[in-house]
């Protein structure tokens, strides 16, 4: 029996539908998900409205400061940006995922929805991971400067600006843990149907 | 299970194992001083906690590859492996995005900021770090491909063993 390269996982051969006999994986999925769709879209969206006006004294001129009005805004960092677009991402992902888990049985994907459920779920966690800990480090940047490169610290001056990056990046980092529970918990959700089907007998 | 199933997984290693030396070591010598206008810059990786961290992350990523590699193909501890690899993988990409994000500033500045870049005073510092950058990158492709290797490992997708 040689295996056939490029064919669909034995799991599909069944027409009989498998249905998940641990019980506390169908209710506790879609609860996780969920509340990770959540932390993304929070996050995504308190970083897309930071934004901090200030005025600065920058010169002196004689006796009068020189005041110039600055801005603090997200799109000013590419670090920031991908933060951005990485939850939205990830928030687009926990949709589909969610709109899957109520709809997913109506369509007969034979099985490999759940093997593209793990691997999607994989891509994610590596997507909201680069942005989480890119925004991270350009925030300890902003927070602490580098005196070795003469960079100054800007977070006294925008002081809201760098608490709102701070909540944006604690949901981010919620969700990138959320998102690895979920994908373990797909994994071992596969593997049992993958050995209820192929050897009959439950680990 | 045939040798020859055995092999790719175990270049795979290999490869990532030298991915993240190489990224590990170029880093660690990259070092640079210039003296400009009496002020003397000295670049070197520890100057920065975000290439301490990548520097931290390839050497634990280049650790977990050499255990790896001794392990047998077919035992039951995999199961457990998958989800290490996937964290590894995980603080992979991490460091390489952050790592990254710290190089743009300092080759591009950010005016916003008032941040000047560096890499026109310390050059020889910054193509290293970019040469550590490039490994970096190249060990994150080559870990994803091996966690994809990891599910079939423990999963058996492609073959036909039914009882």
């Amino acid at each position: 029996m040689a295996p056939e390269v490029g064919e669909k996982p034995e799991v599909g051969s069944n027409k009989v539908p498998v249905k998940d006999t641990k019980g506390w994986a169908i209710r506790l999925l879609p609860l996780l998900r969920l509340l990770a769709f959540f932390a993304t879209v929070s996050a995504m969206i308190v970083m897309a409205l930071n934004k901090q006006t200030k005025t600065l004294v920058v010169a002196t001129i004689g006796s009068t400061p020189v005041k110039a009005t600055l801005t603090a805004r997200f799109q000013h960092t590419p670090a920031f940006v991908f933060f951005v677009v990485a939850n939205g991402m990830a928030s687009l992902h926990n949709l589909l995922m969610l709109m899957l888990e109520f709809t997913g049985h109506k369509f007969d994907f034979k099985g490999v929805r759940f093997l593209m459920m793990a691997i999607l779920d994989m891509m994610t966690v590596g997507v909201v991971s680069g942005g989480a800990s890119a925004a991270l480090f350009m925030g300890e940047l902003a927070r602490n400067g580098n005196s070795h490169a003469r960079w100054n610290k800007i977070c006294d001056k925008f002081d809201t600006f760098c608490e709102h990056g701070n909540g944006a990046l604690i949901a981010s980092f919620l969700a990138l843990l959320l998102l690895t529970i979920i994908t373990t918990i797909s994994i071992i959700k596969l593997q049992n149907l993958h050995y209820s089907i192929n050897h009959s007998v439950l680990p | 299970m045939t040798k020859a199933k055995r092999i790719p997984p175990f270049l795979l290693r290999l490869l990532a194992l030298s991915a993240t030396i190489s990224a590990t070591i170029v880093l660690v010598t990259s070092h640079d001083s210039a003296e400009v206008l009496n002020m003397s810059f000295v670049a070197k990786y520890s100057n920065s906690p975000t290439l301490k961290y990548f520097m931290i992350v390839n050497a634990i990523a280049s650790g977990y590859s050499l255990v790896l590699l001794f392990v047998p193909s077919k035992s039951l501890l995999w199961h457990f492996l998958l989800v290490l690899d996937l964290v590894i993988t995980s603080l992979l990409i991490s460091s390489i995005s952050a790592a990254l994000a710290i190089a743009y500033v300092a080759k591009k500045g950010n005016s916003h900021a008032g941040w000047l870049p560096i890499c026109g005073q310390v050059p020889k510092f910054c193509d290293h770090v970019t040469g550590a950058l490039v490994a970096g990158f190249a060990a994150v492709i080559i870990y994803f491909l091996l966690l994809l290797y990891s599910i079939h490992n423990v999963l058996d997708l492609l073959s036909t063993a039914k009882a």
